[in-house]
């Protein structure tokens, strides 16, 4: 599974104040931590007032990189000025946090994809919101990657979310999300697959319980990248387990690897 | 009546049904019904807020409430059904532009005309202007925005602008909501509160029109 860290987000209360007050031990700590932990990309998104945006993501990106200079950054904003800003600190082409169909994101967003070769992750909405079913979805996703290979960009960049909504706002919304996936990849193979699966379980109790359980039924759905908290130690473990029992692991080795190095199970005591 | 308040605020969808139908049927006054409801309704928002009840207990406690309405529209003389009842004020709410969440806007809607708001919902992605002609046109006691970006902030503050400059903004109360608002984005839209869910949202209005 490729991990993206969700935690270097603004709109998060410390990470704010962080940002605010430029503590970038803060922000370099949670850079490596997530890298430590598994995370192949971070995300950052500065999630300021608009007009500081472009600034705190160019200083955001500079923290990150060089705390964990060999994770990718995922720069997440509907701002253009902000993600160019972002762009334009990073050693490694980034990720961009995201192309949808919403129109000012097709001409704003898609344009860098084009110039800077970036990966990018494809919402199914548009200025109507939303599809509530499959086909609604699929059809956007359709659109935009006509568009996204119009612009040169192989579907390998693509990282497409299903995504999720609360199921305590709709009893089929789990449904509706796997369905997704299942159709995507049966459709466009050689694109990734990502989402916020912690989405889910929004206005619910435990929700640590149901995101366990619809991380396991996302990757049988075929997901192969999660936005998470890479520090969860129980979601990894899920998610490992599910892996290797789906047979995406061989002799079972990345989970009994990942035993013996302390990263999943019982925490050990000292 | 003490039957069917606690249907509802059990979740007991079916005996709730039948209990209405049941008692519309022995004639009770369709005014006393809908009081009871709102009982429940008022049960259930408590053990939202104590953390026991979560959002699809109140989703479904709206379900049966509107269930309820349409039991007992036929009954009401005056032809307007539930929504007939007197008004305690007026509501116009939406999600602001170039944001398009609607769980809580939506939320927001069922809970504020359960508890006898006249609500507007101008839907999401609605531009500032709109706020500002749907004022002028439906002269409402509180304007609720929502939006979850944080670039809905500078749309809320837009609104904002928009009411002072046709000079209503000390006539009405400019509330907020939204997962991520907090006293610092209050200050930067010039709003009168902020809330970050559907029942303290709910709670805010109520004490406004109180008072």
């Amino acid at each position: 599974m490729i991990v993206i860290g969700e935690k270097i987000n603004g709109t998060r209360k410390q990470v704010a104040h962080a940002i605010q007050e430029r503590d970038a031990d803060f922000i370099r700590d949670l850079a490596m931590r997530q890298y430590e932990n598994g995370a192949t990309y971070l995300d950052v998104n500065a999630g300021t007032l608009p007009q500081h945006e472009p600034e705190d993501m160019a200083w955001l990106v500079e923290i990150v990189q060089e705390a964990a200079p060999e994770a990718i950054t995922c720069l997440d904003s509907a701002n253009d000025k902000a993600l160019r800003a972002g762009i334009l600190k990073t050693a490694k082409t980034p990720m961009l946090n995201s192309l949808s169909g919403e129109q000012f994101r097709i001409d704003t967003v898609l344009p860098l994809a084009r110039e800077f070769k970036t990966e990018l992750i494809v919402l199914p909405l548009d200025d109507s919101g939303i599809p509530r079913t499959r086909d609604g979805r699929m059809d956007i996703v359709r659109r935009l990657v006509t568009l996204t290979r119009e612009a040169g960009l192989p579907d390998e960049k693509l990282f497409i979310d299903p995504l999720v909504m609360a199921i305590a706002t709709g009893t089929e919304n789990g449904n509706i999300t796997l369905e997704t996936c299942r159709s995507i990849r049966a459709e466009f193979p050689a694109a990734h697959l990502t989402c916020g699966l912690s989405n889910i379980s929004f206005g619910m109790p435990l929700r640590g319980v149901l995101n366990q359980a619809f991380m396991a039924l996302l990757i049988q759905a075929g997901m192969d990248s999660v936005i998470i908290n890479p520090d969860d130690r129980e979601l990894r473990g899920i998610m490992m387990a599910a892996e290797t029992l789906l047979g995406r692991d061989r002799h079972c080795m990345n989970f009994n690897r990942a035993f013996r190095a302390g990263k999943i199970g019982p925490k050990p005591t000292s | 009546m003490q039957e069917l308040v606690n249907a509802v605020a059990e979740m007991m969808e079916e005996q709730a049904a039948a209990l209405t139908k049941k008692y519309l049927a022995e004639g009770v006054a369709p005014l006393e019904i809908l009081n009871a409801y709102k009982e429940a309704l008022a049960i259930v928002g408590k053990r939202f807020e104590e953390g026991s009840y979560f959002v699809p207990e109140l989703i479904l406690a709206g379900e049966m409430m509107k269930h309820a309405a349409e039991l007992i529209k036929p009954h009401m003389g005056d032809g307007k059904g539930a929504s007939g009842a007197k008004k305690v004020g007026k509501f116009l709410l939406g999600t602001v532009e170039g944001d398009i969440h609607d769980i809580g806007k939506d939320m927001v809607h069922m809970l504020m005309e359960i508890n006898g708001f006249e609500v507007r919902d101008l839907g999401v992605d609605v531009p500032a202007k709109r706020f500002c002609d749907e004022y002028r046109d439906f002269q409402p006691d509180i304007v609720g925005l929502s939006g979850l970006l944080t670039l809905s902030y500078d749309s809320m503050k837009a609104v904002v602008d928009g009411l002072k400059e046709i000079g209503v903004r000390d006539k009405v109360k400019v509330i907020i909501g939204g997962g991520q608002v907090d006293e610092r984005a209050c200050k930067y839209v010039e709003a009168d509160a902020w809330v970050t869910d559907a029942v303290a949202g709910l709670k805010c209005a109520l004490q406004w029109i109180e008072h």
